[in-house]
């Protein structure tokens, strides 16, 4: 199951949505332990009267979503696949704190409606008028990655020819709070180490959105090609990450001598990546690393396949984050492999088209 | 030709039943589950009716054998735990198995509880690690075993038939050689008090297809069904309950809450469902309709019966009036209901139902009817979000 990326779009820490910037100048070090997006216009995409009662997760997806359909020249796609691992969490917060302090009393709708798992994808739907499959997977850190096989198989199936995926995640306030309180997230002297070499506790927390456009069909616009995508359930050891990637990739006929670049998702908790140190010591590949440039979210795989992406695209691996190996001798498939707290493993393979 | 999607065990836990045996006796009897709050600490405990399964968590953790605290998690594992035990599946590596779980509240029902005290510093614990939708999926698939593609779909109200329809093209599609489909909502504030402010809660017991129908009365449970390819059911000469024939999903594309006065999204969801089964309109029996009592979808999907079917919709009915409204599993529960229904020739009426409604030329079961053919059912589940989506279940 292979699919062309004809479209893509990124909101991320840095101005990932201007398509001529590429990390020129940027840091490996996070500035604070939360990386939220930088500011990005979505006047043109949003509706000024919905814009005033929208949370930031849906002017992130609605204007990543319609933004990529404008750069793939589609109006309306067939089939809408979105993966969040955290949902609509402003008006969940909103609406649960207004019950909780109020008593269950004096209640207004919106941030219910709005804190709906699929309030994104439905908005596209609604904004484009696509009455196609409309799908919403929130599965932790392999949302995203259901939301890619489910697109790749509609194409395959034929049921669609367009299809718009995308992966996002919102930081605010009180999440900061639930997820420093819960011991995930790295104290503020701890940022001085490289996030790669980290030998602290905890991660850099993120947020983002990364849509794309897939199609069977090749075109002017496209970017790059998918070649396959595994979410892996459970793993024991980093050497048994290695078998099941290099299965992955027989399956997907690439040898492993092909892939000259893997990029590579440390979340900078010296335990927590334990495994995946092993399988990248096992691998012997050129390595990236893609967090600190998104921080740690459940849908940061989407924007390691944007990144992977435009690497290729670019042929231009960004100076900000590879680490001291061997420089990559050209840059046509890329592995990314992710996770999340140690929980839930995920492979991506991207080539260049 | 598709390959044939056999359902081969079922489990359910619900406001009308701890089984699929109790399930069947209850709707036999066209026996309602929908009485007072009892567990569901809240203000409104005499303002509404709800399909409450009447377990507290204790007793649902000794039911599961589990340790866990969360509602969510424990219905999701007894419906789980019951449908493997039907499938006679014990041992997950002979085969590619997977699990496709849905739920709308996830840990809310335990989050929201917390939340205030959390954030006023007088708990200091976690919970935002248990809150999160994937979460429930993780601890049932790790409790029985289940390592292939495991995900979670979050698509309001049509949440367990997309889980269902997403099983059957995984198998389709070779990655998996059977999975186990369907979802999971307990009750909570978050979701009694959102749908109160929608202003779309029966004070009464609901009243599908009514004219003077006013709203819908919120459940919670679980189901999941075993779904399995041909090739495994024909090396295990293992019994098959029913085949999925048909599943769609499509979008109205008209408001965030509300669906179209003429169902466009409803008949789509229908007739490609249909068309997946191969299946002309009068070949199906019965409908399994969403029919939750709220005036807006009673008669946006009953006028969209009307379109797909014209002049001969089939018998149909709303179960919710027995189980409430359980949201991400509600899907399932019906698919289990309309199992059911084929396997014992019977319809199960709506209940509570007086008026013919105007806007609509049919007029659905309102008394058991023992002894149908039936050969095909539908069932039709629409959630927020636009989201519609059909299934088409048939004798095998």
């Amino acid at each position: 199951m292979e699919a062309f990326i004809n479209g893509a779009t990124c909101i991320s820490h840095h101005n990932t949505v201007d398509e001529t910037f590429f990390f020129e100048g940027c840091s490996p070090f996070a500035p604070s332990p939360f990386l939220k997006v930088a500011p990005f216009e979505h006047k043109n995409y949003i509706p000024s009267a919905m814009s005033r009662r929208a949370s930031h997760i849906l002017k992130m997806g609605i204007t990543a979503g319609m933004m990529t359909l404008e750069r793939a020249g589609i109006k309306s796609p067939d089939a809408i696949v979105v993966g969040t691992g955290m949902g609509c969490f402003e008006d969940t917060d909103k609406f649960l704190r207004a019950l909780v302090d109020n008593e269950e009393q004096l209640l207004t709708p919106t941030s219910f409606i709005q804190s709906t798992h699929n309030s994104v994808a439905g908005q596209i739907a609604l904004l484009t008028k696509c009455q196609g499959h409309n799908f919403t997977y929130v599965h932790q850190n392999n949302s995203f990655e259901s939301a890619l096989l489910d697109a790749l198989m509609l194409l395959k199936e034929g049921e669609a020819q367009q299809v718009l995926v995308g992966g996002i995640d919102e930081l605010n306030a009180p999440l900061q709070e639930l997820f420093e309180r819960a011991g995930h997230i790295k104290a503020a002297e701890d940022l001085k180490e490289l996030l790669w070499e980290s030998t602290s506790k905890g991660s850099v927390a993120g947020e983002g959105a990364a849509f794309f456009n897939l199609s069977k069909k090749r075109n002017a616009n496209s970017l790059a090609k998918i070649r396959g995508v595994k979410t892996i359930q459970k793993t024991n050891s980093g050497e048994e990450l290695l078998e099941m990637a290099l299965e992955f990739l027989s399956e997907l006929a690439i040898k492993k001598s092909e892939i000259d670049l893997v990029l590579s998702g440390r979340s900078g908790d010296v335990e927590k990546d334990l495994k995946l140190k092993e399988f990248e010591s096992r691998l012997n590949i050129p390595l990236a690393y893609f967090k600190p440039l998104c921080g740690e979210y459940f849908t940061s795989g989407a924007f390691a396949l944007w990144l992977g992406t435009s690497i290729i695209k670019k042929q231009l691996v960004p100076g900000c984050i590879p680490s001291d190996q061997t420089k990559p001798n050209s840059l046509r498939n890329i592995l990314i492999v992710n996770h999340h707290s140690d929980e839930l493993y995920s492979l991506i393979c991207v080539s260049a088209c | 030709m598709l390959n044939r999607i056999h359902i081969t065990g079922m489990g359910i836990i619900s406001a009308i039943g701890n089984s699929v045996e109790e399930t069947f006796q209850s709707l036999n009897a066209c026996k309602t589950g929908i009485g007072k709050i009892h567990h569901l600490k809240t203000r409104h405990r005499d303002d509404f009716l709800v399909g409450e399964i009447p377990f507290s968590n204790v007793q649902l953790a000794e039911m599961a054998e589990s340790q866990v605290f969360d509602r969510t998690t424990l219905l999701g594992l007894i419906a789980a735990q019951q449908a493997l035990i039907n499938a006679r599946i014990g041992d997950m590596k002979e085969a590619r198995t997977g699990f496709i779980s849905s739920t709308t509240v996830a840990g809310m029902p335990h989050s929201e509880l917390l939340y205030k005290d959390f954030f006023e510093n007088r708990y200091q614990g976690n919970f935002i690690d248990s809150h999160f939708s994937g979460v429930s999926t993780n601890v049932i698939a790790s409790h029985l075993g289940i390592e292939d593609h495991v995900t979670t779909i979050s698509t309001a109200c049509s949440s367990a038939a997309n889980a269902i329809m997403l099983g059957a093209r995984l198998i389709r599609n070779g990655i998996l050689d059977r999975v186990l489909v369907g979802g999971v909502d307990a009750l909570s504030l978050f979701t009694l008090n959102g749908f109160n402010t929608l202003l779309i809660l029966d004070k009464e017991w609901c009243k599908p297809f009514d004219d003077q129908r006013k709203g819908l009365n919120l459940g919670e449970g679980a189901a999941y069904l075993m779904l399995e390819s041909e090739k495994m059911v024909k090396s295990s000469s293992k019994k098959s309950l029913a085949l999925l024939t048909g599943y769609s999903n499509t979008n109205d594309a008209f408001h965030q809450t509300a669906s179209s006065p003429e169902g466009q999204g409803a008949c789509l969801a229908m007739q490609k469902a249909l068309k997946i089964a191969s299946l002309e309109p009068s070949q199906i029996d019965y409908i399994n309709a969403h029919g939750t009592g709220t005036p807006n979808n009673d008669s946006s999907e009953g006028i969209a019966m009307q379109t797909v079917f014209g002049s001969k919709v089939p018998a149909f009915s709303s179960t919710k009036a027995y189980t409430g409204h359980t949201l991400a599993a509600a899907a399932s529960i019906e698919a289990v209901i309309s199992i059911l229904s084929l396997q014992h020739n019977t319809i199960f009426p709506c209940l509570n139902r007086e008026h013919q409604m105007t806007d609509l030329t049919i007029c659905p079961v309102d008394t058991l009817q023992n002894d149908v053919a039936l050969q095909h059912v539908m069932s039709n589940s629409f959630g927020f979000g636009g989201n519609c989506s059909s299934l088409i279940f048939s004798k095998n």
